[in-house]
């Protein structure tokens, strides 16, 4: 004689949809260009990273926040409307 | 990040390789899925990891995108079903216990489970929880009341309140739950339904994922605790209670399937949490070994004594703290005899005497901020006695006794971190930490006497113990009945 059969649940939760979007057009090149960089936590590796880019790369215009937080400082949305492009250091 | 990327602003992150997982899910979840990443090194120097990734970075943000990148979009709606699994009782039990390969841990990680067995969650006892409860099986779990945020003001503009019937996201992935599937995981993790309540509470406390890393616990308050027989007595922190254990396991449980969390897949999370409370962390306090004097944790959070309240707490960080067996502090309030008289100058003088100059020596040598001092309800009735008519007045002693030059604090290891780089305020100051003289004298033990939380608990033995303090955030439990 066969066993009872069962149902037995899911205990996943749900995964809200999600509207899924293609990368932004990347730029064609950084000179003059305004760069957002955003630095989260670990000196080491930031530090010199915003000594480098600010020494090195003049021609950029760098939009630079940081925080030894984990979390980003967040541009205005006037400042959203000025940048290029942008890089963030999570290196936490 | 990705909100820059939607905005039409090209990004590159920089991130560890082993963080890869959590941000590919990151990414799908809120809807960039091609987000472009490159890695910093964990061990190479700064500045050589610099000159190393550089050219990579400036690709990130340069180089043409892929048809692949270029040809997304749609709705992202995983397949799921509400019915897991059928066949026979044994069978279900094998099923729900499959582990997959982890590749970054090198061994098997459970799918379903916290590596036990499980109770398999069938429809009719997932019903039978569902009694436990007055809301519908379809619920979506949602905020019953508005709590603050807890993060730095510059990250989370300008609403510092997350509101009312907003529906919680379980972390890392940051999915969402029914009453039901919440019903699911405690049928796995062997509760009864009349400890439902408490679980939908931790439920709506994001069930303890934190950002994803996991390690909280909880402690509930008010009478609850008694009508469903938990443990704040003898071993409240070991086996053998089943409403403290398997609440405790719920929470883990649901970490695990709620909150899609996989070390080194989808969370970065070295050691996992506490081992001493690895399936689940649930305890309560005891309300009748109060002093007459203190009031309930329920009612130190703003809440009626009638009211039962669960408050979360962070027990990952156990410290062992100052150590004396029961006998030596009965010697030292019965007689002023023992060691702990001896310390505290009171040989030969019957007590009540100060226990807590004994506890606090080089309490903050290992790890600065406030403490969870759990006390039996004598040691207790002891401060009681000496003058500390409330809980208030512990904490703050305790706090005052954490003091130390500014010289000695900066030396630690996590106020880089806690003071953004020591460009924040000083609180008991106001002034900022780079004006502050080296031998200006600040707290180690939490920026104010509610960074420590005191608990009445245990049996009849005269010891205290410790984690990480401070207030947490409380749910109302009565919300679930």
């Amino acid at each position: 004689m066969a066993g009872k059969i069962y149902k037995c649940l899911n205990p996943t939760g749900i995964q809200m949809p999600a509207q899924q979007f293609p990368l932004a057009e990347r730029i064609d090149k950084i000179d003059g260009k305004t760069i957002h960089l955003n630095i989260c936590g670990e000196p080491d590796i930031t530090i010199r990273l915003e000594r480098k880019l600010v020494a090195e790369y003049p021609q950029v215009n760098w939009l630079i926040k940081k925080t030894n937080g984990i979390d980003p400082v967040r541009m205005s949305e006037e400042e959203k409307k000025t940048v290029d492009a942008a890089i963030l250091g999570v290196c936490w | 990040m990705i909100e820059l990327e939607k905005a039409g602003i090209p990004t590159i992150l920089i991130d560890f390789f082993d963080q890869d997982g959590f941000v590919d899910s990151e990414a799908q979840v809120l809807g960039v899925p091609k987000l472009r990443y490159m890695h910093a090194h964990r061990i190479m120097k700064g500045t050589e990891d610099v000159e190393r990734f550089i050219d990579e970075m400036f690709d990130g943000i340069t180089r043409p995108l892929t048809d692949e990148e270029r040809q997304v979009g749609g709705m992202w709606r995983p397949d799921e079903s509400r019915i897991l699994f059928e066949g026979s009782l044994e069978d279900a039990e094998e099923f729900y216990m499959q582990a997959e390969m982890n590749a970054y841990q090198g061994a098997p990680y459970a799918r379903y489970t916290d590596g036990l067995p499980i109770v398999v969650p069938t429809e009719e006892r997932v019903e039978a929880m569902l009694k436990g409860t007055s809301h519908a099986p379809n619920e979506i779990i949602n905020l019953q009341a508005d709590i603050p945020v807890r993060a730095a003001p510059e990250a989370i503009g300008n609403d510092p309140t997350i509101h009312k019937g907003e529906p919680i996201r379980y972390m890392p992935t940051r999915r969402v739950a029914t009453v039901e599937q919440v019903a699911v995981n405690a049928v796995m993790a062997g509760c009864k339904p009349e400890y439902f309540p408490v679980v939908l509470a931790i439920a709506e406390a994001s069930a303890g994922t934190g950002d994803g890393r996991n390690g909280q616990g909880f402690i509930v308050s008010g009478p609850i605790a008694r009508e469903i027989g938990m443990n704040f007595g003898f071993g409240l922190l070991g086996p053998g209670n089943p409403a403290n254990i398997t609440i405790g396991r719920a929470s883990k449980l649901m970490w695990r399937n709620l909150g899609g969390a996989v070390p080194g897949i989808t969370v970065t999370s070295n050691w996992g949490d506490n081992p001493a409370v690895n399936t689940g962390f649930c305890i309560a306090e005891y309300a009748g070994g109060l002093p007459k004097e203190w009031m309930g944790l329920n009612e130190e959070l703003g809440y009626k004594k009638e009211e039962s309240v669960l408050m979360v707490t962070h027990p990952g960080s156990f410290g062992i703290g100052q150590h004396f067996m029961p006998g030596v502090y009965r010697a030292l309030q019965k007689d002023g005899h023992g060691a702990m008289a001896r310390y505290l100058g009171v040989k030969g003088v019957p007590g009540p005497h100060n226990w807590l100059d004994y506890l606090c020596v080089g309490l903050w040598a290992d790890r600065e901020g406030g403490i969870t001092l759990m006390m039996i309800a004598e040691m207790a009735q002891h401060l009681v006695d000496i003058g500390f008519k409330t809980k208030e007045s512990v904490a703050e002693y305790i706090w005052k006794k954490s003091f130390e030059p500014v010289k000695e604090y900066r030396m630690r290891g996590a106020p880089d971190f806690a003071t953004n780089g020591w460009r924040s305020i000083e609180r008991t100051s106001g002034k900022p930490w780079l004006e502050l003289d080296d031998d200006y004298m600040v707290p180690s033990g939490g920026d104010s006497p509610r960074a420590n939380l005191i608990l009445v608990c245990g049996g009849d033995e005269e010891t205290c113990h410790r984690f990480g303090g401070g207030h947490g955030q409380p749910y109302l439990i009565d919300n679930w009945r």
